[in-house]
């Protein structure tokens, strides 16, 4: 179908003018083209139709050659919901994404708009020490960080145990709170160094024209940095979110029990319960997916575009 | 003066928080692979009675050595090797400086074969010196090391290419374009468990897994794909290779081919930024010389990439030699640890066998190597990088 609309239609040039050239050439070219972008289209969507389509079957029909269900089984979603205790991870999940989110925006934005526009003795030397840590493997931090999360490092004030909020002591662990589930994460240099990017960019004589109205660099930033960057906090956001959403072995090693697990341990622990019950399987993944795509499909070109002119500049 | 106070008030919660998860932990870990330590801190390593200074430096590093590199004169081998590598690479490039006369440049390709046939030989004999000195259960880390080279160059390359093709087609003359965009990059923001959940499926052993059926509609044999420890070429050509050149194994080849599924669309679009920034009359100019489009492609188009091209190889690097996620959830027993990669032995040594000392001796070991490589890959292809 597409190809016809290209016969009808010879592609229009923007950018990149071409050499002329006979037009069953160019008609061919243009086919060639369509047919390897909706094969590796249909490629990258292929586990995801798999995924749709199996969820709605029954179980005997994941076992036979089939691609779509006979009647989609609207069940199997309810029933993974249950048997998976999704409701528990779900929220878990939620809480998580928006307490990480919450503390590393607030957090990000200030130390970007510093590192980016306010001239401060040792700000190039802790900038370059904060780029240094996104080249650091995971598992080098991990056992350290585990530990003193465990308090068993750095005596840590007490959280979410009730007592006192700034009690500091030896025996104070964060073990099983989601203190040690977000906080870690809100010092984020990715975010920091994206953001600072685009404040750096913003002309000076904006500020200049702020300062001489009398204000200074907490309510520039706020009332005139703010509502000019929706697009890099947006990338951000959607960042932040996407992995905080995909965290899977932090979550596993600071925490005992399945109490403040995120939804991606919960679809692994499923992974054994579900056995062979692949449409169950399926529709788990599916729910842990959906939150992601949703928000990416609403957000795609923010974020396509963030990404792509952020990683540029790494 | 205000500025100093505001900027150091402004930064401070976000260096605190680096400093403490990011970058003091690794200090801590060093510390940490000096002493003994199963769950709890135990005795520092460094043997005060040490007869020597090299003896008590190795007294100090004995979990490396126990646990990491086997034995010292094997990973000196090693490193020799590699550094022969980088001198096969200079010989090629610098020998006789511009000199472009047949005699040289034969002479040039001659002695960085040479010497590159004795880097290889040096790294495969350190490194068979270094695993061998290791008792069975502590060779999972260089085991690890191999498989996630085989990963580094089965998923980078091919992600870097189809990335590249996927970018040119789309950007030069299509409609639909951000339609095509949106799903291409679909699978970077799938989380990576419930993809590695659906590959598993997609690439499971049983007979009825929708590679089988596939594979079975064409006419071929049943695989066991995620389940098969067997070197890939084996099972597909038959081939008996020994030692590195038997390649990865057939679970591996499936985790290669979900990590390309994930990045493939994401180099696309960092491609695309870049192809936006090459200059359209440059085109126009050569075009008026006559080029052809592949001349186009070859001497505008791929040099004026070549930062995008970097910078997306160097974060390939880094993402698979410390992926862990989708590994740890498609490994199974049965693929008998062709799935670990090093970053999984270490999560194996501190998690499953509660050595959290040499877990993080491990880890340093792994850190080390990604900053040489980030580091090697920068100053080799510094020169060749065109920055506009």
């Amino acid at each position: 179908m597409v190809d016809s609309v290209v016969l009808q239609q010879p592609s229009a040039i923007k950018t990149v003018p071409e050499k002329p050239g006979t037009d069953w050439r160019r008609y061919f070219g243009n086919g060639v083209m369509y047919a390897v972008l909706l094969f590796f289209a249909f490629l990258a969507l292929f586990p995801f139709i798999w995924m749709i389509s199996n969820s709605l079957m029954t179980i005997g029909e994941t076992q036979v050659r089939r691609m779509f269900p006979s009647v989609p089984q609207w069940g199997n979603y309810a029933e993974a919901w249950d048997q998976a205790e999704f409701s528990k991870y779900f929220l878990n999940s939620c809480t998580i994404v928006g307490i990480t989110l919450a503390g590393l925006l607030v957090i990000s934005i200030l130390a970007a708009y510093a590192f980016g526009r306010i001239q401060f003795r040792g700000r190039d030397t802790i900038f370059t020490l904060l780029l240094v840590t996104l080249m650091i493997p995971q598992s080098v931090t991990l056992i350290p960080n585990f530990l003193m999360v465990a308090g068993k490092v750095v005596p840590l004030p007490a959280i979410g145990t009730g007592e006192a909020l700034l009690t500091w002591s030896w025996e104070n662990t964060w073990i099983d709170t989601y203190a040690a589930l977000t906080i870690p994460f809100m010092g984020s240099a990715f975010s920091i160094f994206l953001l600072r990017q685009f404040f750096a960019q913003i002309p000076y004589e904006l500020f200049d024209a702020a300062r001489i109205d009398g204000a200074g660099h907490f309510r520039f930033l706020v009332q005139i940095v703010l509502p000019i960057s929706r697009a890099p906090i947006m990338t951000v956001t959607l960042l932040t979110f996407i992995a905080s959403w995909n965290s899977f072995l932090w979550p596993l090693i600071v925490t005992n029990s399945d109490r403040l697990r995120p939804i991606t341990v919960g679809l692994y622990n499923f992974t054994d319960e579900a056995g062979t019950r692949t449409n169950l399987l399926m529709a788990g993944a599916l729910i842990t997916i959906l939150p992601i795509l949703i928000l990416y499909f609403l957000t795609q070109k923010t974020f396509t575009e963030g990404i792509a002119t952020t990683g540029l500049k790494g | 003066m205000t500025d100093n106070i505001t900027g150091w008030l402004f930064v401070s919660p976000a260096v605190l928080l680096i400093f403490i998860f990011g970058l003091f932990p690794i200090g801590y870990a060093f510390y940490m692979s000096l002493h003994t330590w199963r769950i709890r801190q135990g005795a520092f390593l460094c043997d005060a009675e040490a007869g020597d200074l090299i003896l008590y430096v190795r007294s100090c590093l004995k979990h490396y050595e126990t646990v990491v590199l086997g034995d010292w004169g094997g990973a000196a081998l090693f490193v020799v090797g590699l550094v022969s590598l980088l001198v096969a690479y200079l010989v090629w490039t610098r020998l006789f400086g511009s000199r472009s006369e047949t005699p040289f440049a034969l002479l040039r390709i001659g002695a960085g074969l040479v010497i590159m046939a004795v880097a290889f030989a040096l790294i495969s004999e350190g490194y068979n010196t270094m695993i061998s000195a290791l008792p069975k259960r502590d060779q999972g880390f260089l085991n690890g090391l191999q498989i996630t080279l085989y990963y580094a160059f089965g998923a980078i390359p091919l992600q870097l290419i189809l990335g590249l093709l996927l970018a040119y087609v789309l950007f030069h003359r299509v409609k639909a374009k951000s339609v095509f965009r949106t799903i291409f990059f679909l699978p970077y923001v799938t989380p990576t468990v419930a993809a590695a959940v659906v590959f598993g499926t997609v690439f499971s052993g049983r007979a009825t897994s929708p590679m089988n059926q596939l594979m079975s509609s064409f006419g071929w044999d049943v695989q066991r794909w995620l389940a098969e420890p067997k070197p890939f070429l084996n099972v597909v050509f038959g081939w008996d290779l020994q030692g590195f050149l038997a390649g990865p194994s057939m679970a591996l080849v499936c985790v290669i081919i979900q990590g390309v599924w994930t990045y493939t669309g994401y180099n696309a679009v960092i491609f695309m930024a870049g192809l936006g920034n090459i200059p359209a009359d440059l085109y126009e100019a050569a075009r008026v010389d006559g080029a052809s489009e592949w001349h186009l492609f070859r001497y505008i188009t791929l040099p004026l990439l070549s930062p995008v091209t970097f910078y997306l190889s160097i974060l390939g690097f880094i993402g698979t030699f410390t992926a862990f996620n989708t590994l740890f959830v498609m490994r199974s027993p049965a693929t008998q640890g062709t799935l670990d990669t090093s970053a999984l032995v270490i999560f194996d040594t501190f998690r499953e066998q509660n050595r959290w000392a040499e877990a993080t001796a491990q880890a340093i070991i792994l850190m080390l190597l990604v900053l040489a490589m980030t580091q090697i890959q920068r100053s080799l292809f510094e020169k060749r990088v065109f920055y506009g």
